[in-house]
């Protein structure tokens, strides 16, 4: 709590602060981190608080961003597009997870992924989708009398929307809902037995974290004009998953934390390996080999994730003040 | 208040519940013990929901409940504490019995998401029936410790306050002195005499015969899946059926 005090304002002046102080091509990345955190904090909902598995998280983020773009290409005001892009992408994972969440474990996550591929190779196929070329000429976010005209609108959107997800997963996760949640992840038998009907709660937390995906999907169609099966391969589903693990799954800042860490790790090595004087091969060894070095000792050597690391440090050097 | 009427169950051809017939009266304790592999956790499951019966018929409060999910019997009045610690891991002692409330509560996610006034309230009166059921079973001050660090004994505490938080009718006890050490198990003992003192109906499965013949009004032996005795404990323990079937086993 003495941490939350603290931590809060200071990372939402430091938010409300960077688009100013960023070029445009940071202010790429600080969009996409926080794109992906948003998506993240839903990964760690789903899976640290309620214990199911998902690494099928793109396929919702892509429903977002497919229903905003095709309401917005004909012609609906962006507004309402961003506002179905939640709503379309928790209903869909509503009608996928009756019969998916009847899986636990591993199988469901091979399903998840296979929802996934199904999705993105019928998204290639159909025509109102566009295919594989996808949908362009998006038009611009507006609202009202504002139009988002660059990248720093943006970066303001996100990280809004990224603060009302935080927000109402920390007032879920506080709640009868909330342990509800927290009880099946640990036995569905006990949790029945206290009147908590555990099929319809996996299905709600399910839609919930396909909303915060669908949500994010939304902006980052407005946001990149335009969307194709190509932007939500498998391997974003997978890189949700290692960000909430990295920054420690079933704490919401973990979720934030570790979409931070792994985005600028990327870029980094993506940069790194541009240099010049680097030789050809740089750019795959970088980004496959640090990359999976780095989550190799991060899940030996903080197994719990960075969030928890860092609480536990600071609470050691005050020990009267933990909670 | 419970009945059980001609249940049988069987897994792969073998009977483990056959055609048991069983009456809970209201105010009760009822014992239901019987060697190892005589049936009684399945007959548990059974009344509970977690499994279902191939023939028969229970019915709980006059209504028939056989056809219906665990979570519907528990908010009918059904409290349960199992054998196996099923303390909620990463929830503190007080998180893990308001989950006993979810029942009896009903705000919602969006309620909780916007925090509106409902849930508030809602909130209080959970924390503060929890808290009451904590002291009643004597873990007020292990509140705010995670549960999963509490001792055997004590989380088996935790299990009935969490049950207890419900204001269940019937409350179905299984093995709950399974693990226990001289004291833990007197305390617990204890705590189900107080409850019957209370006037609430409490069928108690177990092992442990002399745990049983102290609490219960009423006990039925299982033996091999079947009921082989039902009455009083003095008239229970001289039964012969009953020594043979603990005898032949040895035990």
């Amino acid at each position: 709590m003495m941490l939350g005090r603290v931590a809060v304002p200071l990372a939402a002046a430091v938010t409300l602060a960077l688009p100013a102080v960023l070029d445009d091509s940071a202010l790429a990345v600080y969009v996409l981190l926080g794109l992906a955190a948003m998506v993240t904090v839903g990964v760690s909902l789903l899976m640290g608080y309620a214990g199911q598995v998902s690494l099928g998280q793109g396929a919702f983020y892509g429903v977002g961003a497919y229903t905003a773009a095709l309401l917005a290409l004909n012609g609906l005001p962006p507004l309402l597009g961003l506002l179905a892009a939640p709503v379309a992408a928790a209903a869909f994972a509503l009608v996928v997870g009756l019969p998916l969440l009847r899986l636990r474990g591993h199988h469901l996550a091979f399903a998840t992924l296979a929802m996934q591929l199904i999705l993105l190779s019928l998204a290639g196929q159909l025509d109102f989708t566009g295919g594989d070329i996808g949908l362009q000429a998006i038009p611009p976010f507006s609202a009202w009398s504002f139009e988002a005209g660059g990248v720093t609108a943006y970066a303001y959107l996100t990280w809004a929307g990224l603060a009302l997800v935080m927000l109402v997963t920390r007032n879920v996760i506080a709640s009868r809902p909330g342990r509800a949640l927290r009880a099946l992840a640990t036995s569905e038998t006990a949790a029945a037995s206290s009147g908590i009907p555990v099929g319809r709660y996996k299905l709600a937390v399910l839609a919930l974290s396909a909303a915060f995906a669908g949500l994010a999907g939304g902006i980052y169609c407005f946001y990149t004009g335009y969307v194709a099966p190509g932007s939500f391969p498998v391997l974003i589903s997978i890189q949700y998953i290692v960000m909430a693990v990295v920054g420690g799954l079933g704490t919401i800042w973990g979720a934030v934390v570790g979409a931070a860490a792994i985005t600028l790790l990327v870029q980094g090595l993506d940069r790194l390996a541009n240099l010049p004087g680097m030789p050809s091969y740089a750019p795959g060894v970088l980004s496959y080999a640090v990359y999976a070095l780095v989550l190799i000792a991060v899940v030996l050597f903080l197994p719990n994730g960075l969030v928890p690391a860092i609480r536990r440090l600071l609470s050691r050097e005050r020990p009267a003040k933990t909670r | 208040m419970l009945a059980v009427q001609g249940v049988s169950r069987s897994f792969g051809g073998v009977y483990a519940v056959r055609d048991v017939t069983l009456d809970v009266a209201d105010g009760e304790v009822c014992g239901v013990i019987g060697p190892n592999g005589a049936g009684k956790s399945t007959l548990f499951n059974l009344i509970t929901g977690h499994l279902a019966a191939e023939r028969g018929e229970i019915s709980f409060l006059g209504r028939r409940v056989d056809r219906l999910a665990p979570h519907r019997r528990a908010r009918l009045g059904m409290s349960i504490v199992f054998q196996a610690a099923r303390v909620f891991r990463g929830m503190t002692v007080r998180e893990n019995v308001m989950v006993g409330l979810h029942g009896r509560t009903s705000a919602g996610f969006v309620a909780a998401a916007l925090r509106l006034p409902r849930h508030r309230r809602d909130e209080r009166e959970i924390a503060a029936r929890a808290d009451a059921a904590l002291d009643r079973v004597g873990l007020s001050e292990w509140a705010d410790r995670p549960a999963d660090q509490l001792p055997i004994g004590q989380q088996r505490a935790l299990q009935l306050a969490r049950a207890l938080c419900a204001r269940p009718r019937l409350l179905l006890l299984d093995e709950p002195a399974s693990g226990l050490r001289g004291q833990e198990r007197e305390r617990l003992a204890e705590l189900v005499e107080e409850l019957r003192a209370g006037g609430l109906t409490i069928l108690l499965v177990e092992h442990d015969v002399a745990f049983v013949t102290r609490l219960a009004d009423r006990i039925v032996v299982l033996d091999l899946g079947r009921v082989i005795a039902d009455g009083p404990p003095a008239e229970v323990r001289n039964d012969p059926l009953v020594l043979a079937a603990y005898l032949g086993q040895s035990a």
